[in-house]
């Protein structure tokens, strides 16, 4: 008798213990995306929450002059390019319309009741001090310096970017951004019904990946491809990209043409035109990363 | 902060040296001074303003010194001690290069060589240890 | 007593195992996750049991390469409760992953199709460490229980030991640099590696105190030592107030003035007392790792049902699988000697801070030729040589910007992976095991590697046979009556311009996929054969250039109709077709 006692005490408590690491599968989360899954959002939703983060956007921008950027130094080939923008603080009236371009053209997902209540959006761009604040693609990022997997990298033309399905979702990098412009996508938002594929040209991104701004680089390829095509089809074209014409979504929908986006590098460049005279201005905590994303202040 | 200072702080850190480890005292005792001696050069290098860990040095820098007095085992102690300062050395080093700071490689690379050669020492005699003592100051005052 | 402990275990681990469930399930956003550092309670769990893993190893490598005589049995119950922390802090950085599955990739020693990890990145050094800082444990605990019956094993203890002993201190080194390395402002301070180390070695001791009153006799020196480290601890405490403004009130509290109740001889003497003041230090230290992991976090009541499950789960997994082990180990503990009573440690006392009569000068041995040193100089060599060639090839990699600098914490834990593993073959354990055995488990081992290889770099691409300049493309148009219809597409040689920058990234450039870019990211892409043009016919090729297909992005309004012919046209001539 003692001892089927104790191997049916056994068998029970086993049970338990599977039961108990694998019965949870079904928590509160998943009941919600059971109903909300495959729903897509409204477009107004995404409207609205721009509209909130607005509302609710107190930090201010601590700015110092810093000297207009130059090449990267990279091994091996340099590239004739280097990306960036610059905004216009006087210019800027705060409408967010940039927000919320940027979200459709990324495919930014929207968030649940209680990270909303306490602020914490995923749009790549914030206004802060009045003015939008995104990413500014550190020459010599400490984000990339962190990234144990190698998913946070830099292009030779400047771009701080980003390779999804390298992230293993460390948050390293986003702890040491000074300016917390990276954000972690804690939910999986496709299940949960809170993303939409607005531009199928950006792939939406899974649950436990960082993400940040771009400089709408799924442009940036279109137009290389386009002009690598061309020039191999018609012999006589110019021979380096350069990355002319091409407009990021934040700048197209500012209505006050704040933000300009160009290549510094480029004498042609909107970019380079649009600070000739003027200082260039960048976040304290961040000038000495050698950052491409900038700021002009009134009158200066 | 200025090479006076530092020459300042060398010159606390063998003062304090001398009280450690001496022959009568107990555990109690020996721990109660290392701790002193330590709360000591935090104070001494927040008045002259470097606290990153230069009072961490100051302090492998006086168990260095303190070695020399030993009695028992003074070579393996004395190895040890420079190890000692070659890992603070060493890690914050590597903390300060990542933060922007230059990385002090012939400071570590000067230790690291005197605790090799340390360990060749077959007497140390009262004329070793005073040399000792002048390599490491030296190794204070010029890297 | 140790039975009520594992019961106390299982009941602790059952919320623990919920949350842990909860945790992995539905990741980072079930628990509370820091506004600046995005991170939390399981990373403050992993530098806390990490810690704690350091009170078998030091204790008994620190005191044997000092010469100080720490019994057995203490000796044998820290290195066991060193394993118990340390399997248990690896389960804290996977659960803290955003992306599990990805874990492998932060190992430097993985080229995934030309993608390699950042060695410079702080989590690639503590990955490296962790891992051999536990597979050298293991060995030197094996070390330590065969040499039992096999005492001729014995003679790697010591070299084990010194080689043990820096590594202890590289680990815990290198996880403060996961906070000093960055530019957090709460986490700056050079000073922070031993900060960590001697935080480590406090809560090390505090356990294995607490382990001690459970197994009912006492070691006063290390009750002494804890002392002690509570005056360091609150020395660099204050310092960091100094530097940063920052003080850990409830930190200090139970870890800096509650244990002075030491000195007190009524709780000193009393078991309840010293178990009380042990578990009220891990609970400081606890609270200072949470307080240091998430600097904003304003209040305690932020933390939620999985945090305080997570914690619970810890503390369970702990005092079951160390009591559980304990059973099995007992018969090497309880013997020579009486289980209940004291050990006064007053010889080790003595050995740390008495000065024997000079008996003449001490018996001079040459430098680097003890027998110590004999035993661990080839397995030092080839160390050395294992580092030398790691960081040279990290150093090459392409496309990295690593310098030496970024390279330095990986040297040591190389150097000890390979010098102790050949230390612990050295010592005779393979001759133990059958020829036989030995051989399958090599054989084995082989097998794994080279399947790991070929799953990792992905199958060698076969070059493309056909060269666009070795076949004339505006020949073979002119010359064939099928070719001329120029009407619908764009002709074979501009096709093959625009294949080549547009498809070749994924599909190669000689249609058979560009495997080293595409396996990992995308599921794999059918190898182009006419077979399959022809069963899926012109169309719907056509619709699925233009449409895009899963992991294939549409080309509508990038391709003109005609190009996307006569792309389609350019499949059909890499496939084969004459």
């Amino acid at each position: 008798m003692g001892m089927d006692r104790r191997d049916f005490l056994k068998t029970c408590s086993l049970l338990a213990v599977g039961g108990l690491l694998f019965g949870c599968r079904k928590n509160a989360l998943s009941e919600i995306s059971d109903g909300l899954a495959g729903r897509i959002p409204d477009e107004r939703l995404f409207e609205e929450e721009v509209r909130l983060a607005l509302s609710m956007s107190r930090k201010e921008l601590d700015l110092v002059a810093v000297p207009m950027p130059k090449a990267l130094e990279t091994k091996g080939e340099k590239s004739p390019n280097r990306f960036g923008m610059v905004i216009d603080m006087a210019a800027c009236n705060g409408c967010g319309k940039c927000i919320l371009a940027c979200n459709r053209e990324n495919n930014v997902p929207l968030v649940t009741e209680e990270d909303a209540a306490r602020g914490r959006f995923m749009h790549w761009i914030e206004i802060r001090g009045g003015a939008p604040f995104m990413c500014a693609h550190c020459g010599s990022a400490p984000c990339e310096k962190v990234c144990p997997t190698g998913a946070a990298s830099h292009t030779p033309d400047g771009l701080s970017t980003m390779m999804y399905k390298r992230c293993t979702g460390s948050r390293f990098c986003g702890a040491n951004c000074p300016m917390q412009a990276r954000k972690f996508n804690f939910n999986d938002a496709k299940s949960l019904g809170l993303s939409r594929q607005f531009n199928k040209e950006v792939p939406l991104r899974s649950k436990g990946v960082m993400e940040k701004c771009s400089l709408c680089l799924h442009r940036l390829q279109d137009d290389r491809l386009r002009f690598k095509t061309e020039s191999a089809v018609a012999p006589g074209a110019s021979a380096e990209w350069r990355g002319r014409g091409v407009k990021t979504a934040c700048m197209e929908a500012c209505p006050r043409k704040a933000i300009v986006f160009g290549n510094w590098l480029d004498g042609e460049s909107p970019l380079v035109k649009a600070v000739s005279g003027r200082t260039l201005y960048a976040p304290r905590s961040l000038a000495p990363f050698d950052p491409s994303v900038l700021f002009l202040m009134e009158g200066r | 902060m200025t090479p006076l200072q530092n020459a300042l702080g060398c010159l606390l850190a063998l003062g304090c040296a001398y009280f450690f480890w001496k022959p009568k005292a107990r555990l109690v005792g020996n721990a109660a001074i290392l701790v002193g001696s330590l709360s000591l050069f935090v104070a001494y290098a927040f008045a002259v303003g470097d606290t990153e860990f230069y009072p961490f040095r100051l302090f492998a820098l006086a168990l260095c010194f303190s070695t020399t007095s030993l009695q028992k085992d003074r070579r393996r102690f004395l190895f040890l001690a420079q190890i000692f300062w070659l890992w603070i050395e060493l890690f914050g080093n590597i903390s300060l290069y990542y933060r922007g700071y230059e990385f002090a490689g012939t400071r570590l690379v000067a230790i690291a060589g005197l605790a090799l050669c340390s360990t060749f020492l077959s007497r140390i005699s009262k004329e070793m240890e005073f040399c000792l003592m002048v390599f490491w100051i030296a190794v204070w005052i010029f890297f | 007593m140790a039975k009520l402990l594992r019961i106390l275990g299982a009941v602790l681990l059952v919320p623990g195992l919920m949350a842990l469930c909860s945790a992995l399930q539905v990741g980072p956003a079930s628990w509370f996750t820091d506004e600046k550092s995005f991170w939390g309670m399981p990373i403050c769990l992993f530098v806390f049991w990490i810690g704690l893993a350091h009170a078998g190893t030091l204790l008994s490598a620190v005191f044997l390469a000092l010469g100080v005589r720490l019994d057995r049995r203490t000796a044998l119950l820290a290195e066991l409760s060193t394993l118990c922390s340390l399997s248990l802090a690896v389960v804290f950085p996977l659960v803290h992953l955003g992306v599990i599955e990805n874990f492998y990739m932060v190992a430097p020693f993985v080229d995934s199709r030309g993608i390699f990890a950042n060695a410079g990145s702080p989590l690639v050094w503590d990955f490296c460490c962790i891992a051999v800082y536990g597979l050298l444990s293991f060995l030197f605990f094996h070390n330590h229980l065969s040499s039992r019956n096999v005492p001729a094993q014995e003679i790697i203890r010591k070299p084990f030991a010194w080689l043990l002993l820096p590594l202890v201190l590289w680990v815990h080194s290198v996880v403060s640099l996961d906070f000093a390395a960055t530019f957090v402002p709460e986490w700056q301070g050079a000073f922070f590696p031993v900060y960590f180390v001697v935080g480590a070695v406090y809560s090390g001791l505090a356990l294995v105190n607490c382990l001690l009153c459970a197994e009912g006799y006492r070691v006063r020196l290390l009750e002494k030592l804890m002392i002690f480290s509570s005056w360091f601890i609150g020395v660099i405490w204050g310092w960091d107030y100094l530097t940063k403004g920052v003080f850990f009130t409830w930190a200090f509290v139970f870890a800096g003035l509650l244990p002075q109740l030491l000195w007190v001889g009524a709780v000193r003497d009393s078991r309840v007392g010293r178990l009380l003041v042990g578990l009220s230090v891990l609970l400081g230290l606890f609270l200072e790792r949470l307080y240091l992991v998430s600097p904003s976090m304003s209040e305690l009541p932020s933390l939620g049902l999985v945090d305080l499950g997570l914690v619970s789960f810890s503390a369970g997994f702990f005092l079951l699988f160390y009591f559980g082990l304990r059973r099995f180990v007992g018969c090497f503990v309880d013997e020579g000697g009486t289980f209940f009573g004291d050990v006064d440690g007053s010889e080790m006392e003595e050995d740390l801070s008495a000065t024997e009569p000079a008996e003449g000068d001490e018996k001079y041995v040459n430098p680097f030729s003890s027998r110590e040193f004999r035993t661990i100089r080839l397995p030092l060599l080839l160390g050395i040589l294992a580092m030398l060639l790691f960081t040279v090839w990290c150093l090459n990699v392409p496309d990295t910007d690593l310098t030496l600098v970024n390279m330095l914490p990986l040297t040591y834990p190389v150097l000890a992976l390979v010098a102790g593993i050949s230390l612990w073959v050295s010592s005779g354990v393979l001759r133990e095991i059958s020829r036989r055995v030995l051989l399958v488990v090599v054989m084995f081992c082989v097998l794994f590697g080279v399947l790991a290889g070929i799953f990792f770099v992905g199958y060698p691409s076969e070059e493309s046979g056909r060269q666009i300049r070795s076949l004339s493309l505006t020949e073979r148009e002119n010359n064939s009556e099928k070719e001329k219809n120029t009407e619908r597409d764009i002709g074979l040689s501009s096709s093959a311009l625009l294949w080549n920058a547009r498809c070749s990234s994924c599909h190669g450039s000689d249609g058979k996929l560009n495997e080293k870019f595409v396996r990992e990211y995308y599921p794999v892409p059918n190898t182009l054969t006419l077979s399959r043009l022809d069963s899926l016919g012109e169309d719907s090729l056509y619709q699925v250039i233009s449409r895009g297909r899963t992991n294939m992005n549409s080309y509508e309004g990038r391709l003109t109709e005609k190009e996307i012919r006569g792309l389609v046209r350019y499949m059909r001539f890499l496939a084969g077709e004459e």
